[in-house]
């Protein structure tokens, strides 16, 4: 049969290179989009890692404060535990750098550099006593220095708070050389001079150690075994108590890809959707291909091919294809990655403030894994058309007639399935799945599968109903239903993408409106002031001055202000971001709608040490109104009573919000990282900004109206899902490739009705015309299904996924311009899917008739 | 025999027709010439391959002749664009197949209203007409049903309808009762010239039967390429094989 094979290869490639063609679109475009995502995905642990390693690498575990930094006293304590061989001191800063050349965070490192470390960040020439001397001496990447144009010896600015600091390159260090994945935005300075330029604070933000080796210096090298390592782990812990944490490289990963779990989970999962309207595709073409050539398997099996020889040799083939379309799918998912990988970071470095992505990840057992998932799906998607054609005898084969679909039969039970599957999966969530976090996802599988299964019914009971009234649209929707077995593939296959289309824009679309009405409430002052150090998220240390806060409240115009801290802590095993704000504020309780809780009881609890709650926390952590919050804190754990719980779309990892006052008691005095200014009435938020901008230029400071802060957050909300469309779209490709294939397929196998239709005085147009109605009754059809399946999925996603993963209620809302701009663009694509086929149909000539009499 | 003034309704004049594969070549036709007047049925008989369909082709406007001129109502049909042939034969011309060739998703009345859909009419204003043709051939009480429910002698009196639909001046038939049964086939062929002589059609029909070739008005057979009044009928013909000689045009 090989032999056979290779002599008909070339032959079969020739004649059928469409269907050869969409089949390896099919695999490529899934494999691009599972790859593209699990590049992203990897990508963005990766630099996580990689940052982590080239910092940490000599250490076994890493001690972290978990509400910010603590005192250095636990440095001491560290060291003197008997496992600990070695401690380093670490502390953080992250300082914005403008240049010609851009601007972006630098994050410093202060180390020890007079301990010995794996990377010399002194320098090539050592430099220890510059380092520890010269002020401003700093170590910054090879791949940064190229980038700005600096040399060792140059000197760059860079703000922090209030504050514009000098550093002077005292080294140029290819971290990247020792650990691949790390930021190029990474330096590192000695530790004292950056605890002086932090304001010589004695705190740390991490300490990492060594543990000791048993068999001394022979052994150093290696790691220690896992069962020590967890044990020295866990004495630590119980040691330093629980406002610190004991966390290896490992941990520390794990916890990255916590944060990150859900962002990742969802992206997989649509990227999987593509994978699975690709199958469709794979389906459609094996099957086109099959009938075809299905004389040749008749043939076959007359001269003694057995079934499994037969099967063997059209699943050979099928693996070739799929091999193709590995081919060119793993380069178009790398490019693809690497295409938005911007924006990706920028979601990753904005909302779960972890290190942006610098370089894409593409290991061989990732690539391998696409490889495989894209063969054994062209293998999964051929083998029904596969074993159909191995299993039928060969006198029907050969014979000249049509194969008779079994689809049409098969219809009312195939519907009944997929409305069987949908009801189980329906009842299943109502009885058991609500408290299961991926509850959601299965509701969304029940709903996708089950849109196929209808898709035939739906199309053979809508088409056969169309009454016939000229030879133009209704013609081509009535005859849809011929070839069920195909044009249904091609309505479901659209169907599904349609489906997500309309559901993901419904979520989009609710979710942005809910966001803008939120912030409408909330963001209610008129000018908002932040260090351009100052990132959101509560993560930066970067802070305003007391004296500035002051002149800010005296300035003209200026009738309130508002004072914010924050910080990451932890409530429980929750990493929360804390802020502190001025609550008495007058009418400031718009600034948090309340889900759960009276006003008036809510604003006196907060003010006597309460705390507000937002919607994703309370969700996770299962509090209400008058629970305790449990919060670490440098001194150990408060337990504040809730005063409310509000709604927020900033986070959905959960925030909490305390009173100034309360914020003092637990964290000390200090001045705030943000302010809000209430102008008097008739004032001009925006020349106030501006005037307000001038007044303070010597400081490196951002001034922001309120409907400038709102559309930035709207810049950020819509950046996050930027590659959610772009799977969309992919989605939306391979479907309407499905309609061409189709339509193609009708072209072929119907000549002679169309022979027929020249042979009765039917001109080309008129046929092109019947073939473009039907390639728009497809997308009608599909509409129609995708439409009710995508209302169904924007359910499921805006009340049962966002509110099981995000704990975000979401107002439904209608974008109609969205969607009247999608359905536009499924039937232009749908259009133009069938432009070709159309064509070639439309050449048919009515000298066909007398070849083809079956 | 062509009434004096009045063009034939098709005429073929010195047609040649050569198939061409690869480097090879076949000839079809051989300086064929004929005249139809309105009116007449022809019938057109010969050995597979003879090139009995081909001459119907060329009839129809489907193929064009290699050489001389294939005139329908006067037209050549050789100086008119595709487009313009197309509409010639939706306008003038009726199509039966051996095969029937009825679309099995469309009703009986639906099949036969079919020419006019394409034309640009709307159903409903040619229902009176195919319920009238349907009548006429026994089929009034099966408009509605599922082509696949008729018999093959139904089938091709549907497929009559359809061809009548539309008043053609030509009706082109080839071989159509050729999957049907003997008993089947003389009812089929009788209907047809009734129908087609109270439309006032001319009919030119491809068949293997002496039989059935013997009921048109004028019968002619195919050899070689050449064609010549049937044996048999030109035994009883005034029109003799002589009169097919080129320059000298058989109005039959």
């Amino acid at each position: 049969m090989i032999r056979y094979y290779r002599l008909a290869l070339a032959a079969h490639f020739r004649q059928g290179r469409i269907l050869y063609f969409l089949t390896v679109l099919g695999v490529a475009l899934g494999v691009a989009a599972v790859l593209a995502i699990q590049i992203i995905n990897r990508s963005a642990v990766g630099a996580f890692r990689g940052s982590v390693q080239a910092i940490s690498s000599d250490a076994d575990l890493s001690i972290l404060g978990k509400s910010g930094p603590f005192p250095e006293e636990v440095f001491l304590k560290a060291l003197d535990d008997p496992s600990v061989e070695r401690a380093w001191p670490i502390v953080r800063s992250e300082v914005r750098v403008e240049s010609d050349s851009g601007s972006f965070f630098l994050d410093i490192y202060g180390l020890d550099l007079t301990a010995p470390m794996r990377i010399d960040w002194r320098g090539e020439a050592d430099q220890l006593g510059a380092a520890l001397s010269q002020e401003g001496w700093i170590a910054v990447s090879t791949p940064l220095a190229r980038r700005m144009g600096w040399r060792a010896g140059d000197r760059f600015e860079a703000t922090l708070g209030v504050e514009r600091l000098q550093f002077r390159i005292g080294a140029l260090i290819d971290i990247q050389r020792y650990s691949p994945q790390a930021s190029s935005k990474l330096a590192v300075m000695d530790i004292a001079q950056l605890q002086h330029l932090q304001g010589g604070r004695g705190t740390l933000h991490q300490i990492d150690l060594r543990l000791r080796r048993e068999g001394g210096a022979a052994r150093s090298a290696e790691p220690p075994p896992a069962q020590t390592l967890r044990a020295a782990r866990d004495r630590l812990q119980d040691r330093l108590g629980p406002s610190l944490q004991v966390l290896s490289l490992d941990d520390r990963e794990n916890q990255a890809r916590d944060l990150l779990g859900a962002f990742r989970l969802n992206l997989t999962a649509l990227s999987l959707i593509s994978l699975f309207v690709g199958l469709f595709l794979i389906y459609a073409s094996t099957q086109a291909s099959l009938v075809r050539r299905r004389a040749e398997f008749g043939l076959l099996r007359s001269l003694g091919a057995s079934r499994r020889q037969v099967l063997g040799l059209i699943l050979g083939e099928v693996t070739l294809l799929a091999l193709l379309g590995v081919a060119l799918g793993v380069p178009l998912g790398y490019w693809l990655a690497t295409l938005r990988i911007d924006l990706v970071s920028a979601t990753i470095s904005n909302i779960y403030l972890l290190n942006e992505i610098e370089s894409v990840q593409a290991p061989p057992q990732l690539l391998a894994t696409a490889a495989s998932i894209g063969v054994l799906g062209a293998l999964l998607g051929a083998l029904l058309p596969a074993w159909d054609m191995s299993r039928r005898h060969p006198r029907d084969l050969l014979s000249a007639i049509t194969l008779r679909e079994g689809i049409s039969a098969a219809t009312r039970p195939l519907a009944a399935l997929g409305l069987g599957l949908l009801t189980a999966t329906g009842a299943w969530y109502l009885a058991w799945g609500q408290g299961w976090k991926p509850a959601g996802f299965v509701l969304g599988i029940g709903l996708l599968a089950a849109i196929p299964m209808a898709s035939p019914l739906a199309v053979k009971a809508i088409c056969s109903r169309v009454r016939l009234r000229g030879f133009g649209l209704s013609y081509s929707v009535r005859t849809l239903s011929l070839q069920l077995q195909k044009t249904s593939t091609a309505v479901a296959t659209l169907s599904i993408a349609v489906c997500m289309l309309i559901g993901i824009t419904l979520m989009i679309g609710s979710f942005r409106k809910t966001v803008e009405t939120w912030m409408s409430s909330t963001v209610q002052a008129d000018v908002y002031v932040a260090a351009e150090s100052w990132r959101g998220g509560a993560r930066s240390d970067a802070r305003l001055s007391d004296d500035l806060v002051k002149r800010m409240a005296d300035f003209p115009g200026v009738e309130a202000i508002d004072r914010l801290r924050s910080r990451q802590v932890y409530s429980g095993p929750f990493r929360i971001g804390l802020a502190g704000v001025d609550v008495a504020l007058p009418g400031g309780e718009q600034r948090f709608p309340l889900m759960e809780g009276d006003m008036d009881a809510a604003y006196r609890s907060a003010l006597e040490g309460g705390v507000f709650i937002s919607e994703p926390l309370a969700r996770r952590s299962g509090l209400g109104v008058g629970d305790p919050l449990p919060l670490t804190v440098p001194w150990g754990e408060a337990k504040l009573p809730v005063a409310g719980i509000y709604y927020d779309y900033a986070s959905e990892r959960g925030a909490a919000v305390v009173d100034w006052s309360t914020y003092q008691e637990l964290f000390g005095p200090g001045p705030p990282s943000n302010v809000a200014l209430y102008l008097a009435a008739g004032i001009d938020a925006e020349a106030s900004a501006e005037q307000l901008r001038q007044a303070f230029s010597e400081y490196p400071l951002r001034f922001n109206s309120n409907r400038r802060l709102r559309r930035m957050a709207l810049e950020i909300f819509d950046q996050t899902f930027a590659v959610v469309r772009i799977l969309q779209a992919m989605s939306l490709l391979i479907a309407v490739c499905g309609i061409t294939l189709t339509l193609l397929i009708l072209a072929r196998e119907r000549v002679s009705e169309l022979a027929l239709y020249r042979a009765l005085g039917a001109r080309r147009l008129q046929i092109f015309a019947i073939f473009v109605g039907k390639g728009l009754g497809m997308a009608l059809l599909a509409l129609l299904l995708g439409t009710i399946g995508g209302l169904a999925l924007a359910a499921i996603l805006i009340y049962v996924i966002n509110r099981d993963y995000f704990g975000w209620t979401i107002q439904a809302h209608w974008p109609w311009a969205s969607l009247a701009a999608q359905v536009a663009s499924i039937f232009a694509a749908a259009l133009l899917a069938a432009v070709y086929p159309a064509l070639r149909a439309s050449r048919t000539p009515a000298a066909e008739l007398a070849k083809d009499d079956s | 025999m062509q009434k004096k003034g009045s063009a034939p309704v098709l005429a073929f004049e010195n047609v040649c027709k050569i198939y061409t594969s690869g480097s090879g070549w076949r000839s079809v036709l051989n300086s064929v010439y004929f005249e139809v007047a309105s009116g007449r049925s022809i019938s057109v008989s010969g050995r597979s391959g003879s090139g009995k369909s081909t001459l119907l082709n060329l009839a129809a406007g489907i193929d064009l002749p290699t050489s001389g001129r294939v005139l329908v109502e006067g037209r050549d049909l050789s100086s008119l664009n595709e487009r313009a042939r197309t509409r010639l034969r939706r306008d003038r011309i009726g199509m039966v197949f051996q095969f029937f060739h009825l679309l099995s998703h469309l009703s009986v009345e639906e099949n036969v209203v079919l020419p006019e859909l394409i034309a640009g009419g709307r159903s409903r204003q040619f229902r009176p007409r195919a319920q009238e043709l349907l009548e006429r051939v026994g089929l009034a009480d099966r408009c509605g049903d599922n082509i696949q429910k008729l018999s093959g002698g139904e089938m091709q009196r549907v497929a009559i309808c359809r061809a009548l639909l539309r008043r053609p001046r030509l009706i082109l038939a080839d071989e159509p009762t050729g999957s049907l049964d003997d008993e089947s086939s003389a009812g089929v062929m009788e209907l047809m010239l009734r129908l087609v002589r109270e439309e006032g059609s001319t009919l030119i029909f491809v068949t293997h039967s002496p039989e059935l070739a013997s009921l048109a008005d004028e019968a002619l057979s195919i050899h070689s390429g050449v064609l010549e009044p049937a044996p048999a009928f030109a035994a009883r013909s005034e029109v003799g094989s002589a009169s097919l000689s080129p320059g000298e045009a058989h109005s039959l």
